[in-house]
């Protein structure tokens, strides 16, 4: 129980500290929002150009970009304040740590695509996919939280190191390959044909088994990434 | 281990089973059937190469695991070699991959699978590398070393199965688990190159452990009388 309420506290002390701020949401909006407008310059190579068999990809790549630039910042606050220290010597399980961070950058990527997927979906997306809502919503939600869930062990070693945000790209890019493949040709075959929770069971199932793969790894290396 | 075998004799029977691999590749293996002619005989380097490689990846992983549990540095100094010998031999790899490619389907580069799969444990297992030049705290950066060695090889099956969502590839599957789908005369061949190669992975490691043990020693020596 106590570990439910410092988890549900330090949550609460991320979303506050960014809601007063907005600076990490309001930059990853912007940025979501100017890559569509890149890949339309940039892949809009002809008049009429049909650009569906790209969305699935464009619209993950833009996703996994903005989550490096939050995930930078969440942890780039909490040392520039030396907030961490802070945070370590309290009694709290580094797991729960984890967890609550994982929660935060989930909720702020989520804020960013209730944002960015009727955007993109009213510039490139012209197929109505209203019936397969449901379905994108579970790709959203299953990638989302694999790329939270790794970005933030990832973010945790990469601060703790001398080249920081520089650092991050260069080890979270590849592994998270996997989980765009699934998650990239997901909402291509839903934004080009519509599918159905048969036809993309596979890929279910292995964003699923990414996410708990990872969680469990994340949960069994964590107190080694954050250090002492 | 160290008294059982020496080490010049570890890399002369690596040296004697590859080449007698090699040997038996050309003048006992037969033919391949395809068109492939003489070009598939690297199939006899290019598979247990592949295989060495996922092996080295194999020991870092138990490495890191033994060193979280231990922080002791000589299981550092195993992740360290054993990757960096991995990611040698993962080169290799896709070295070899692409010449039987431009030989068997006229191209040097293919987004199949394994080559994908390989191309990208290349990059995975180099940013290992980046996150050790980054950390200047010796015990953390063993620990963020091995944490990252951990979930990097937990991520090869992942990626080589996220592979297969791409369209179908033109790589053989030569080894199922149904059985080897080989002849037995190239089974030989193949089977002497992969001990062969899989000798010379050990040698190596042995050797590099050396070094790094050395480097370790005069690293601390210096440090004492206050260089």
């Amino acid at each position: 129980m106590t570990g439910w309420r410092q988890f549900m506290a330090i949550l609460r002390k991320d979303l506050i500290r960014e809601l007063r701020t907005r600076e990490m949401i309001i930059s990853m909006i912007l940025f979501v929002l100017l890559a569509m407008v890149i890949f339309h310059y940039a892949f809009g190579v002809k008049e009429d150009v049909d650009l569906t068999y790209f969305t699935g990809g464009m619209l993950w790549v833009t996703f996994i970009f903005a989550m490096l630039l939050g995930l930078n910042r969440s942890f780039a606050q909490e040392q520039d304040e030396r907030c961490l220290d802070g945070l370590l010597l309290c009694p709290v399980d580094r797991v729960t740590i984890f967890f609550a961070k994982t929660a935060g950058n989930l909720i702020f990527l989520l804020i960013i695509q209730v944002v960015a997927v009727p955007v993109f979906t009213l510039f490139f997306v012209h197929r109505g996919y209203g019936s397969d809502i449901v379905l994108f919503v579970v790709v959203l939600l299953l990638a989302d939280v694999g790329i939270c869930a790794l970005g933030t062990l990832l973010a945790t070693i990469s601060m703790n190191t001398r080249s920081r945000d520089l650092l991050l790209p260069i080890i979270f890019l590849p592994l998270i390959v996997p989980l765009l493949i699934a998650a990239t040709a997901a909402t291509t075959t839903i934004f080009a044909t519509g599918a159905s929770f048969g036809v993309l069971g596979t890929r279910l199932l292995f964003l699923l088994g990414f996410d708990a793969v990872f969680m469990v790894a994340a949960y069994g290396t964590y107190d080694f990434a954050i250090g002492e | 281990m160290k008294k059982l075998v020496s080490a010049p004799a570890l890399f002369a029977a690596a040296g004697v089973l590859l080449v007698t691999g090699l040997l038996l590749a050309f003048l006992y293996s037969p033919m391949d059937a395809s068109t492939m002619g003489y070009s598939q005989k690297i199939f006899y380097y290019h598979a247990p190469i592949a295989e060495t490689a996922l092996l080295a990846f194999g020991i870092s992983f138990v490495a890191a695991i033994l060193y979280l549990r231990s922080q002791n540095d000589k299981w550092d100094r195993l992740g360290v070699v054993s990757i960096r010998l991995g990611l040698v031999f993962s080169i290799l790899v896709m070295a070899t991959g692409m010449i039987w490619g431009k030989a068997a389907w006229g191209t040097w580069w293919d987004w199949e699978p394994r080559l994908t799969t390989f191309l990208l444990v290349c990059f995975l297992y180099t940013a290992y590398f980046v996150l050790r030049s980054v950390v200047d705290e010796e015990q953390r950066r063993a620990t963020f070393a091995a944490v990252f060695a951990i979930i990097a090889f937990i991520d090869v099956p992942i990626t080589f199965f996220a592979t297969r969502f791409l369209p179908a590839g033109m790589h053989p599957t030569v080894i199922t688990s149904s059985g080897t789908g080989m002849p037995g005369s190239m089974f030989v061949s193949f089977f002497i190159s992969m001990i062969g190669m899989t000798l010379l992975l050990v040698a190596l490691i042995r050797r590099d452990l050396g070094i790094e043990e050395l480097r370790d020693r005069v690293a601390d020596l210096k440090h004492s009388i206050g260089g």
